[in-house]
């Protein structure tokens, strides 16, 4: 790892690569995942899946199921009229189980609860359902042609929604939502162009493969609901399953212990209000765990069709972006249409545009739904702009890296209007990563090399709030909202709350995810935690400290000289005293305690939207096997453009483990439909990245503290996954004298890709 | 015929007899029989080893193995890494290298590299990554495991005094985090 | 999430055929149970009684019979295989094979004749075995018969082993001196997207009795008898022997391929001739190093 900073100083043990401070926990298998949550009376849930990808349900019965010993209960959404069964974040358009039809091969039709998973599965096998199936579309250009099978009936405009009034699509019924995205004038923009540039290029539908499967666990008690979940944002989950079971935000309880892995996966409500309507119906606590294979049924990446043409004047500055973008969202919204407004935002990317027009569709097909997923629309667009930009230099003469110089963002340029300027020094950042690439050192044959960039409205809303409570020994307890998905919130959070209050990181305590215990946050992704939760953590630590230099003064010197602040406590004329000694003194005994509150929201330093830029800058040397089509990365550089690097050695994972996940999409993942179903829903055939896959790495962490977070902290973790794909495409491109444009870039597609270049060499 | 059985086995050094269903993998009487619950099950089907633990010291998937078949055998879990608390030093490597993110994969890892390290206390960097093919990580992208890996068995042990580290983080310019204690 | 099955642990061969008996139909064998607990799990087979072979002695062992040849108990797993002595001196190829089958797991609990009776079609020891020769001993209640590989494996999961019967050992017969068999696989998931096995001789300088096996393209294992022809004569080194492998990977073409997740058929077939060349050259190296 290489570091580069040019930010001002923090205190200790901010910017420190302190160890992990869920390490112990992890390594010795003491720490709890909600796959590991036990409690007496717990009864297991198994799910019937339609084997149909588009079906009316014509009857279920489930008689003999019910007297299978050891069955509890036995659900279909005939058994839940008591429960407002349709959620949805963007859309509501999703019933927690089958309601009337089927929309994709995998969605829930029955649940039986027994006294143990293996009875569940025996009772499964004893219900029948009668299907009428009905014609299907797995493919989101199929589904807009005429004719093509409708998937929801209900016109969209009668769907209900949280703040979509504007996106939800009218124009066919198979579009769930349109989002665009325009400024300048693009027709002038097209008319005075030197090159035009297009091109369609395909992403697939992706797996996040968050190692833990979804999970959850539901417990009612006296009219109270408490929920365990794999979930990444337990406030979100409280507010749909208040609303699904007509109950009031406070009588919801949702407690996220460690999850296994989320990568935005686990954002948004899954399995939760189904796995509460069983226990409702059981009458007991009821665990709901799904296999990997259904974790695959529940949520996948967004698959996407762009089709981009990008003018440039004769010196290789764009003149203007055009664009489609069909994202294929699945049997359900889920969270795709905010994917769509994203991805429609994402297109211009990390450069000065003129003019920019961007229609983003997101489409119903009978597959799985689609939702979030680290990138969040970046990755499907950075591979179609950063393709062109190479493209376009080829057509120019211009060096890849020096055309992109010349168009780059520069310090406080807003991409467009009312946006925040970006916060990054993108130039500085390629120049680092042409560096580290040795961008002019000869390549072996059959190798090439590239750089891209992106540039995502990241960090989702400023809706954050912590507490910061100061007990009489000193020691803190940070409560906060925000998921420790391996991310290391739990540690860089505590590292900022030491370093604000001056004390010891093993004397602060980190409360997290548990809706009753913690005070709100709005959500953990989008690469939010350490910039917005890290601000109220601070600005919580901020009036803790304030209240205790007035304690100190009312209680320590009333008549006396003024108190002085100092970094870990207070100063009376010779004497200091920490911040437990001031609780104390305050409550007159030995007891006490200070809460420090800390509000983050649109005002202020955060009030310019998005709350930061998140930077991409990831350079590629790849090997193209000519004789089977395999590509192989060789070399990966990441840019970590971070501001300010709270625990250098997270931020380092966080972008090998990025950049390898793009690697995977870009090489090899793709989930494959055919005839309706998912023909590599398993690990067995969906493939990602091995330690085999792994490149030389250079690892680069950039501080110049230009974030709006503390010490000029902002987001990361995402941004190194969205332009592999594209750097990728564009060393191939530089290796074989190919262009790919629909990934994953498989080895077939590479040897198609190579024959089609012989033959018209031949020609 | 039966579909329950007496089941007696070693499992971290201490000896257990249990009655179990013959279905039970040994990952079901782990997890659910004796509370050893770091033993995780992701991909259930010999793929991810996220399950890995060590049956008469070789790796095996109790995903997909069965309980019956350690009968009178010794079984090692991630709970039996660090029997007197003191972590092995596989375990500290994997800490001091941040060698784990959500730590789901994490036990499986360890046992992985636990049987490698014993069967092949320095092995090359290439003979890690062909060892630990089969442990997948999706949140690392295995360059800190690797290095974990190579750590422990070097034995290296980190500098324990985290300020002192600052120096030889990798920092261009002057060190800009200020050790104000 | 597996089913609920009764197990049986018999100590002998006769003790496992009353074994079976006694499952009244709804019996099947088991030994390392990696291919066998997998479908149990993912619904595609359920069996009231599962029968663990392992312990029956007669199913265990590496040893050179009289002729020569390389027998090994059906019941050894692919990582004593690997490590074994003898089959590392009497068939390296297959300790090789050994040692890149799945993951190290599956390795220390899968067996050879689980891998063999399973009929996966991308299977690597069948592909192999074929090209090597080898031949299959079942054992049943009636009494024991041998069947070489090709009479055995009949289609994908599907074999010439009755029910009742017993695969208890697995006999690759010896080979002669100058004699190279060799292996080669692409995977880029789990299973092979396409894998080739050589045997062949070197007489005079040129090759002799080649046998070419394609693996992962069709639904079994295949002998392509043309490529085979095509390498025989074939000078062993050079711009003719490049010129007749590529002869040879035509033959591939009159392949019934099956396209999967890897690939078409025919890229599949351009894999399978990637891997012949790279199978005859280290073929070649052996049968040098063996002359």
């Amino acid at each position: 790892m290489r570091r580069v900073s040019t930010r001002g100083a923090a205190p200790a043990p901010i910017g420190l690569p302190v160890p992990r401070r869920d390490g112990v926990a992890k390594v010795t298998g003491r720490g709890r995942f909600t796959v590991d949550i036990g409690m007496p009376g717990l009864a297991h849930a198994k799910l019937l899946r339609s084997p149909y990808p588009h079906a009316v349900i014509r009857s279920i019965d489930t008689a003999a199921a019910r007297r299978h010993p050891g069955v509890v209960a036995v659900v279909t959404a005939d058994d839940l009229p008591d429960v407002r069964l349709v959620y949805g974040h963007a859309v509501a358009d999703h019933p927690m189980i089958a309601t009337g039809k089927v929309r994709f091969a995998g969605e829930p039709v029955v649940g039986v609860v027994a006294e143990d998973a293996v009875t569940a599965e025996e009772a499964l096998r004893l219900v029948s359902v009668e299907y009428e199936p009905l014609p299907f579309v797995t493919a989101p250009d199929a589904a807009l042609a005429d004719g093509a099978p409708i998937i929801h009936e209900q016109p969209g405009e009668q769907r209900a929604h949280r703040g979509f009034a504007e996106d939800i699509a009218r124009t066919h019924p198979n579009v769930c939502s349109e989002s665009r995205q325009s400024w300048g004038e693009i027709e002038l923009a097209f008319g005075d162009a030197h090159l035009v540039v297009e091109g369609e290029y395909r992403y697939p539908r992706s797996y996040a493969y968050a190692m833990e499967p979804y999970t959850a666990l539901a417990r009612w008690d006296e009219g109270e609901l408490t929920v365990w979940t794999s979930g990444q944002h337990p406030y979100m989950v409280r507010e749909d399953l208040a609303q699904c079971f007509d109950l009031p935000l406070a009588a919801v309880r949702v407690i996220v212990p460690y999850v296994g892995g989320g990568y935005g996966s686990k954002s948004y409500t899954k399995i939760e209000p189904l796995t509460a309507a069983l226990a409702l119906r059981a009458g007991r606590p009821v665990r709901l765990g799904l296999t990997i294979e259904e974790s695959i049924l529940t949520t996948r990446g967004d698959a996407a069709i762009v089709r981009l043409r990008s003018a440039f004047d004769r010196d290789g500055l764009i003149l203007g972006r055009q664009a489609t973008i069909l994202l294929d969202t699945g049997g359900y919204a889920e969270n795709s249409p905010l994917v769509g407004r994203k991805a429609a935002n994402r297109l211009g990317g990390p450069y000065r545009i003129p003019a920019l027009d961007v229609l983003c569709s997101t489409v119903y097909t009978n597959t799985a739904p689609a939702s979030s997923f680290r990138g969040f629309g970046a990755p499907q667009v950075t591979l179609a702009g950063e393709s062109q930009m190479d493209e376009a230099a080829e057509l120019l003469g211009i060096d890849p890296l020096e055309i992109r110089r010349r168009n780059l963002l520069r310090p406080g340029e807003r991409p467009w209007p009312n946006v925040r300027g970006i916060d990054a020094d993108l130039v500085a950042d390629l120049d680092l990563a042409a560096e580290e690439l040795g961008w002019t050192t000869p390549l072996p044959t059959g190798h090439g090399r590239a750089i891209c960039l992106s540039a995502s409205d990241a960090g989702s809303e400023p809706m954050t709030t912590s507490l910061v409570r100061v007990h009489p020994d000193g020691s803190l307890t940070v409560s906060c909202g925000s998921t420790e998905m391996g991310q290391g919130s739990s540690t860089v959070l505590a590292q900022m709350a030491a370093g604000e209050m001056g004390i010891e990181l093993e004397r602060v305590h980190l409360l997290q995810s548990d809706t009753a215990a913690v005070s709100y946050d709005r959500s953990t992704g989008a690469s939010r935690t350490t910039t917005l939760m890290g601000l109220a953590i601070a600005a919580a630590a901020r009036d803790a400290r304030a209240q205790l230099v007035q304690w100190a003064q009312e209680s320590l010197a009333p008549d006396g000289p003024t108190v002085i602040e100092e970094r870990s406590g207070v100063r009376i004329g010779d004497a200091s005293h920490d911040w437990g000694d001031v609780v104390r003194s305050w409550f007159g005994g030995h007891a006490g305690e200070c809460v420090g509150r800390g509000y983050i929201r649109r005002s202020g330093t955060t009030e310019e939207m998005p709350p930061f830029w998140e930077i991409g800058c990831v350079g590629v040397e790849v090997s193209v096997d000519e004789s089977t089509g395999v590509i192989r990365v060789e070399k990966l550089v990441t840019i970590g453009d971070v501001g300010c690097a709270i625990n250098p050695q997270l931020v380092e994972g966080q972008d090998i483990g990025a950049a390898m996940m793009g690697l995977g999409m870009a090489t090899r993942e793709e989930l494959v439909y055919e005839d309706g179903n998912l023909m590599n829903g398993n690990l067995f055939d969906y493939r990602v990245p091995r330690t085999t896959d792994l490149p030389e790495i250079r690892s680069v962490i950039v501080e110049r503290g230009d974030g709006v977070g503390l010490y000029g902290a902002k987001g990361g973790g995402e941004g190194s996954l969205n332009p592999v794909a594209a750097a990728i495409a564009n060393a191939v491109w530089r290796a074989a004298g190919i262009r790919l444009r629909e990934a994953p870039f498989s080895p077939e597609r590479v040897w198609n890709a190579l024959r089609e270049r012989d033959a018209a060499a031949r020609s | 015929m039966p579909e329950t059985m007496d089941l007696s086995l070693t499992v971290n050094s201490r000896e257990r007899a249990l009655r179990i269903e013959a279905r039970e993998t040994l990952g079901d009487v782990l997890r659910d029989r004796l509370g050893l619950t770091g033993t995780k099950i992701s991909c259930d089907a010999q793929v991810c080893g996220a399950c890995t633990v060590l049956v008469d010291d070789l790796a095996v998937s109790a995903c997909t193995f069965l309980a019956a078949d350690a009968e009178s055998r010794s079984v090692r879990t991630v709970e039996g890494l660090a029997p007197n608390g003191v972590l092995s030093p596989v375990q500290q490597a994997f800490i001091d290298h941040a060698g784990f993110q959500c730590g789901f994969c994490t036990p499986g890892m360890l046992m992985a590299t636990t049987a490698l390290l014993e069967e092949n206390p320095a092995p090359s960097r290439d003979e890690v990554i062909h060892a630990l093919e089969g442990n997948l990580c999706r949140c690392t992208g295995y360059a800190q495991i690797i290095d974990a890996v190579l750590a422990a068995a070097r034995g290296a042990i980190s500098p324990d005094a985290v300020p002192d580290a600052v120096p030889d983080a990798g920092l261009d310019t002057a060190p800009t985090a200020e050790a104000t204690r | 999430m597996i089913p609920r099955f009764s197990l049986l642990r018999p100590r002998s061969l006769d003790e496992g055929f009353a074994a079976f008996v006694a499952a009244a139909g709804e019996g099947a064998w088991i030994a390392g149970g990696t291919e066998l607990l997998q479908v149990m799990k993912m619904g595609l087979a359920q069996f009231a009684t599962l029968i663990d072979v392992k312990a029956i002695p007669e199913l265990h062992g590496i040893a050179i019979d009289d002729e020569g040849g390389l027998v090994i108990g059906a019941g050894t797993t692919h990582r004593l295989v690997e490590r074994s002595a003898i089959v590392r001196a009497a068939l390296p190829g297959l300790a090789t094979l050994a040692a890149r089958i799945a993951n190290v797991r599956v390795r220390n609990t899968g067996t050879l004749g689980g891998n063999l009776a399973f009929a996966e079609p991308h299977s690597d020891p069948a592909t192999f075995l074929l090209a090597c020769g080898a031949a299959v001993r079942l054992v049943g209640p009636g009494g024991a018969r041998d069947l070489p590989i090709g009479d055995f494996v009949l289609g994908p999961l599907f074999t010439a082993r009755e029910a009742d019967e017993l695969l208890v050992s697995v006999r690759i017969p010896a080979a002669g001196p100058a004699v190279g068999r060799a292996y080669a696989k692409l995977a880029f998931f789990e299973r092979p997207a396409a894998s080739v096995a050589v045997r062949l001789a070197i007489r005079d300088g040129h090759v002799a009795e080649a046998t070419v096996v394609a693996g992962s393209l069709s639904e079994v294992p295949t002998v392509v008898e043309e490529a085979g022809r095509a390498l025989d004569g074939s000078e062993a080194t050079g711009a003719g022997l490049t010129s007749r492998l590529g002869a040879a990977a035509e033959a591939f073409g009159a392949l019934d391929v099956v396209p999967d997740l890897n690939g078409s058929a025919d890229y599949k077939r351009h894999l399978a001739g990637v891997l012949l060349h790279r199978a005859a050259q280290q073929a070649l190296v052996e049968a040098h190093a063996r002359a």
